[in-house]
């Protein structure tokens, strides 16, 4: 078992969690251990959490009026209260063919363990979770219920990967889909221009849809270590293309890191979170940085 | 140096191969799946370094291994001086000449002795020439001489004989004589009209390796052909009349135009006695006959003449325009019948004797006093029915025999064999068994493969078990002898065996009805004449025979009524005179062609006419005349293509063998072609040194 440098975390090599087999389990496994991280909800409603006090304008319902502030000082304010958290929590994951390179755990079995960890986590919230799976369509489509956990783990368990994929179509398509704002999860190694990526999600953003884009890679498509010369293959196209590694890695791996840096920079920018992911790199680790970043980012919101 | 399979030489085509592969395929080892070659396109790629080739070592390797192989299938073949030459060009030439009868068909002799002096016009003074001169046998004219000149006259001397042509001895003398040559090149010339008729194929039939088989045709002149086919004689004989014999003659016309009013004779001892005319269609037969003939005298001379003797021939090939035939009226077997008691003791044995036909028995029933006379030496069989012999006519029966007759004693009461000469017989006498009590004794166990009861063989043809026996003499076989039939408690009842040139049979029970009822049974007679022919050796001689068959000289003088001592003389010495004339002794053939303790004396017949045969000396027995014609397949003049027949013999098709002039001996051959093993060789070596370095480099690699 591998095991980061983190202390007081109990990291799991992802391989060997992609051998036990059952999603249900493996989330229950990643999950149970972290801290049982919260998410304001972006409303207000009735609730116990304090949120605000506001002025009384015609139309509120007077059973919220504050009637010890008005008793000293003789004007009518509302009491505001944070809304309980009982959000849509979508999780769209790319199957196209691409996703299925790496060893000795493959990109997207990677993402099949990450995304039932989110569901299951999301589902212990008392959030409502859905899967939507993709590669140059919609492939399977689980709509959020606070009853689909066991759907959504059995949609994920079955999925493979086909067929080539097509990042804008999908994503573009589902914009109109998502009509309940809700925290949306897109799970995708994002083999498409950083632009083209963000002009497809900009609408699901702009519904006012929390974002969070989860970039899968494996430490191949990083560092690019392959030593022989070979005739590399699309796995999506089929192309071919007689490559010397050794001539090529350094501009590969520039421009890699070049995709990365534009596709964090855009994401902040839109504000989306964006997260890359080395399938070597353990699944509550990441669980646990993206759980930091959100209690992080709902502070400051 | 050249090539014997020069198109394998477009495998060299396959030496592009190493060298684009080192061009194309050297860094292509293997295909790997990527997620995208997104960013890879996005790279300047410059692939020129590709086509560098590298391991110039291997690729020379590859090359030269596949060169190597290429040309050891190619087969190279050194013509270089030193094999070449090595052998030198002398030639070991064998001049095979046809000279059946029917090259003496107009001038086609001439012809083909002036082709044979051609063909040997090449021949240098480093060359054997033998000549073979060949028809249904061949012979060596002249073996082996390097003196062109004599090998001309030879051929020059020759001329054509009255065989039919047959290929397959005249080849099968050349290749021996071949074989023994250490001269390198061999050739046989064959000059013959190529006959179709003589030519079987025969798969066994090859000369050695490398010779060269010319042939040079000696075409037969257009014109009429016609030949007489073997004559039919109709025998017809009357009660106190002679012989009277009715001659049919067949013609046959093998030319496409028809032959009208050809004449036609009949000859008899040299005088024309009928003539007729006769007409043929084309392509066609016809018969005719003559008037009959009264034969009086025996080997009367017959000849059947196309045309008139003296007149022109009726074609230009002569020998098959005449056929000769003897005519003979048949001689009776003198048998000699001893019998001692009643007048019908033999009366059964005499009655069978004088129905016989072929051969016709002359029975002279004699009492056993007649044994001490001379009588004995007019006969040819003696048959002793129930008599008792002492010593001193024991040893004439045995000299008897042994010079040639036939002795059958059939054993009664009476019979005895003095003890002396026990041992000569096929059997020892026993005592007389008596069967007139309970049932009588019957035969069975007959050795129907025994030329006396070969004709009781098929079913209905005899049964001899209806005979009964109710007494007999017991035999004790000798270890020698044969047991012909036996009675059926095995005992023996009839028992063979040769002495000398004779034979000896001893039947264990009468030839009348005082032991047996076998005189009334209807196998009786054919039994008797059974027992006559073959104690006798009687075979039917025919009237006429081939050249090249063989004439049984024995067998023809008992046909003309030998007995036992003229036999016996004439053995000692014969004379023959053949139809050219020659006289020869045939006691010296005889010993060489036998060359056995009982020598058979025999004739083979080689020249067209008629040979007679007369033993010298006083008393010497009857003459034999006997006709010789030629064989009637060879007037076909049919031909067939002369390059079928090289391409049998030498297992090549007819072009190599014709025109191949430089030939090797089969061991030059083997030593100028061996360069293949060598290339092949040195391939293979190549290309496991390329395997190890190919491994090697490829370990470094990785």
């Amino acid at each position: 078992m591998a095991t980061s440098s983190m202390p007081g975390a109990r990291f799991i090599d992802p391989a060997v969690l992609s051998r036990i087999g059952n999603l249900e389990l493996v989330a229950k496994r990643v999950v149970d251990g972290l801290i049982n991280g919260t998410h304001r909800s972006p409303f207000f409603g009735a609730s116990v959490d304090f949120a605000e006090h506001r002025g009384y304008v015609a139309g509120d319902d007077i059973r919220r009026v504050d009637w010890r502030v008005y008793a000293r000082t003789d004007k009518y304010y509302i009491k505001e209260f944070e809304a309980d958290s009982n959000a849509n929590f979508s999780v769209l994951l790319d199957v196209s063919k691409s996703m299925g390179f790496g060893s000795p755990i493959s990109k997207l079995d990677y993402a099949k363990t990450l995304a039932a960890c989110l569901a299951y986590l999301a589902n212990a919230q008392r959030d409502r979770v859905g899967l939507i799976t993709f590669d140059s369509e919609i492939v399977e489509h689980v709509p959020p219920s606070a009853k689909h956990l066991d759907v959504v783990l059995h949609t994920l368990d079955k999925a493979k990967p086909a067929r080539p994929g097509q990042l804008i179509a999908p994503l573009r398509k589902l914009a109109e889909h998502f009509g309940r704002r809700g925290i949306i999860v897109v799970i995708s190694d994002f083999y498409a221009e950083p632009e083209e990526i963000f002009h497809a999600i900009g609408p699901i953003v702009h519904r006012g849809n929390d974002v969070v884009l989860f970039h899968v890679m494996d430490p191949q498509e990083i560092d690019f270590s392959f030593a022989d010369p070979s005739s590399f293959e699309d796995m999506e196209s089929g192309d071919q293309m007689p490559i010397v590694p050794t001539k090529l890695a350094a501009d590969y791996r520039a421009l890699v890191q070049s995709h990365i840096e534009t596709l964090s920079k855009k994401a902040s920018q839109q504000p989306v979170d964006y997260m890359l992911l080395n399938t070597r790199m353990p699944l509550d680790f990441a669980l646990f940085r993206f759980l930091s970043m959100r209690q992080r980012l709902a502070r400051t919101r | 140096m050249s090539f014997l399979a020069p198109l394998f030489l477009l495998g060299l085509a396959a030496l592009a191969v190493p060298i684009l592969i080192h061009l194309t395929q050297r860094e292509r080892k293997s295909v790997v799946e990527f997620p995208s070659l997104m960013f890879l396109r996005k790279i300047p790629y410059e692939s020129v370094q590709r086509r560098r080739i590298r391991d110039w070592l291997l690729l020379a390797l590859r090359l030269a291994a596949i060169a190597l192989i290429v040309a050891a299938f190619a087969r190279p073949f050194l013509r270089g001086s030193n094999l070449a030459a090595a052998p030198g060009g002398a030639r070991d030439i064998v001049m095979l000449l046809d000279r059946s009868y029917s090259m003496g068909y107009a001038d086609s002799w001439s012809r083909a002795q002036r082709a044979a002096a051609q063909a040997l016009e090449s021949a240098t003074p480093a060359d054997r020439i033998s000549v073979v001169l060949f028809a249904d046998t061949a012979e060596v004219a002249l073996r082996s001489t390097p003196d062109r000149s004599r090998a001309v006259a030879e051929i020059n001397a020759a001329s054509p004989g009255p065989g039919s042509t047959k290929y397959g001895p005249a080849l099968k003398l050349a290749g021996s004589l071949l074989a023994e040559s250490l001269l390198p090149r061999k050739e046989v010339i064959l000059v013959s009209d190529f006959q179709r008729g003589g030519w079987q194929p025969d798969g066994t039939l090859r000369l050695p390796g490398g010779t060269t088989v010319t042939t040079a045709v000696v075409e037969g002149a257009a014109g009429p052909s016609l030949a007489l086919t073997p004559v039919a004689l109709l025998r017809t004989r009357q009660a106190g009349q002679p012989e009277r014999v009715t001659v049919t003659a067949g013609v046959l016309n093998r030319t496409a135009a028809a032959a009208s009013e050809v004449p036609i004779q009949l000859e008899i001892d040299g005088r024309v006695v009928q003539d007729l005319r006769l007409s043929v269609g084309p392509n066609a037969s016809a018969s005719i006959s003559f008037s009959a003939v009264t034969i009086t005298a025996p080997n009367t001379r017959a000849m059947v003449r196309l045309g008139a003797a003296g007149a022109p021939e009726v074609d230009a090939l002569s020998r098959d325009n005449v056929f000769n035939f003897v005519l003979t009226p048949a001689a009776p077997v003198p048998v000699m019948a001893v019998s001692q008691g009643p007048a019908d003791a033999t009366l059964y044995l005499s009655r069978a004797l004088a129905i016989g036909e072929a051969p016709r028995f002359d029975a002279s029933l004699q009492s056993p006093e007649a044994l001490a006379g001379d009588a004995m030496n007019r006969a040819r069989v003696i048959i002793l029915n129930d008599v008792a012999i002492n010593d001193a006519v024991a040893t004439k029966l045995v000299t008897f025999v042994e010079g040639g007759g036939g002795l059958l004693m059939a054993l009664g009461q009476r019979a005895s064999w003095p003890q002396s000469r026990a041992a000569w017989l096929p059997a020892a006498i026993e005592p007389p068994v008596d069967r007139t009590r309970g049932a009588a004794a019957r035969l069975s166990g007959m050795d129907y493969g025994h030329a006396i009861f070969e004709p009781f063989r098929a079913p209905r043809s005899g049964d001899f078990s209806t005979a009964r026996f109710y007494s007999y003499r017991g035999l004790t076989a000798a270890k020698d002898a044969s047991v012909l039939a036996r009675f059926d408690t095995g005992e023996p009842a009839l028992v063979e065996r040769a002495a000398g040139r004779g034979r000896v049979i001893v039947y264990a029970s009468t030839l009348d009805l005082n032991w047996n009822d076998l005189a009334l049974k209807p196998m009786f007679l054919p039994f008797v004449h059974q027992l006559g022919r073959h104690l006798s050796g009687f075979k039917e001689q025919p009237a006429w025979l081939t050249i090249g068959q063989v004439l049984d000289v024995d067998a023809a003088e008992i046909a003309a009524g030998a007995t036992s001592g003229s036999a016996a003389r004439a053995a000692a010495g014969r004379a023959i005179l053949t139809p050219g004339g020659q006289r020869r002794d045939l006691s010296t053939a005889a010993a060489a062609t036998a060359g056995g303790a009982a020598p058979v004396a025999a004739l083979e017949l080689t020249e067209q006419g008629f040979y007679e045969v007369r033993g010298t000396g006083r008393d010497a027995g009857p003459t034999i005349v006997a006709a010789s014609n030629v064989n009637i397949a060879e007037s076909n003049l049919e031909r067939m293509d002369p390059k079928e027949l090289v391409a049998a013999v030498t297992g090549n098709g007819p072009s190599g063998s014709t025109s191949g002039q430089d030939v090797l001996p089969d061991e030059a051959q083997e030593l100028a072609q061996r360069v293949w093993w060598y290339l092949l060789f040195a391939g293979i070596l190549l290309l496991i040194g390329e395997t190890i370095l190919a491994h090697r480099y490829s370990r470094v690699r990785t």
